[in-house]
């Protein structure tokens, strides 16, 4: 059992809440919901590719939240447990709607054929600053080909590349090995980075 | 093709390929990352794979976040409330 005196770990700015909330105040949950409906919506649109089943996995996560607040371990930061329980309520959500086909990206269909296919030349969308290329059109090039990835992988960047965790906290929330997540993120990267070479190059 | 460098073979190659997200979030350690870097000056193609894989990372990382729907924030927040006065603190 945590003891309440305790120090925060890990620099978790919510586990003072937490411990609020677990000594009575439950009224501090919509804090809790004000510091990541945002986050875990975006999370969703991500994930679910549709507003309605982002909601859906937004309630369901805030509900199991505070369903099994008590058992929360300060050991881990609060962050990486609640898109645990997100990603668990994504993964329910997906076996009622149509998702990208599972399937493995090996790296070799991500190298080029032959010398002749690589390009000599850093494309200008490669070497041009970022407010420059990421409008609108290119934000939805991006945001579909994360949903063309075989959900396995689309975890794993979105965590990475989208929310911000480490290779670390990405294995921590999925149960999975850090090289795992290394290799699944390569492997989505070179998955989008085609994607990006195909809409500027075709 | 005429090979621009022939020291440059195309197993090397793909054995930086595959390290090349590695090497963009710096969890290499620095003889890995010294090996990578002098191979990139010599060889363009792996530099161009470098920085389209770069941006690639960086655009993910810059995609507009939205905001989350007024009427469903109202439902959630009403959602929660009937929780928080049902259950005993």
């Amino acid at each position: 059992m945590p003891n309440p005196s305790d120090p925060p770990k890990n620099n978790d700015n919510d586990a003072e809440l937490i411990r609020s909330i677990n000594d009575g105040r439950q009224e501090l949950f919509f804090e809790l919901v004000r510091r990541y409906e945002k986050s875990l919506y975006n999370f969703g649109l991500r994930m679910c590719g549709n507003p309605s089943d982002a909601e859906d996995m937004v309630q369901d996560t805030f509900l199991n939240v505070f369903r099994y607040l008590k058992g929360f371990r300060y050991e881990t930061k609060f962050k990486n447990w609640l898109y645990r329980v997100a990603t668990s309520a994504c993964l329910k959500k997906k076996r009622r709607s149509k998702f990208a086909p599972e399937r493995e990206l090996s790296l070799d269909e991500f190298l080029p054929a032959d010398e002749s296919a690589v390009s000599k030349e850093v494309p200008s969308w490669a070497s041009q600053p970022l407010t420059q290329v990421l409008d609108e059109e290119l934000g939805g090039i991006i945001r579909n080909a994360l949903l063309e990835l075989p959900e396995k992988y689309r975890l794993v960047i979105v965590l990475r590349d989208v929310e911000g965790f480490s290779t670390q906290e990405a294995a921590e929330i999925l149960d999975l090995t850090p090289s795992n997540i290394k290799v699944r993120l390569h492997r989505a990267r070179l998955f989008l980075r085609e994607a990006l070479r195909t809409y500027y190059e075709t | 093709m005429k090979r621009n460098n022939p020291k440059h073979a195309h197993q090397g190659c793909i054995a930086l390929f595959e390290r090349l997200s590695e090497y963009i979030d710096r969890e290499l350690d620095p003889p890995t990352c010294r090996d990578i870097e002098a191979h990139i000056e010599s060889c363009k193609p792996c530099q161009v794979c470098l920085e389209t894989l770069k941006q690639t990372v960086d655009l993910c990382r810059h995609l507009q976040r939205q905001q989350v729907p007024e009427t469903f924030s109202l439902k959630l927040r009403e959602v929660i409330f009937d929780l928080v006065e049902k259950k005993p603190g």
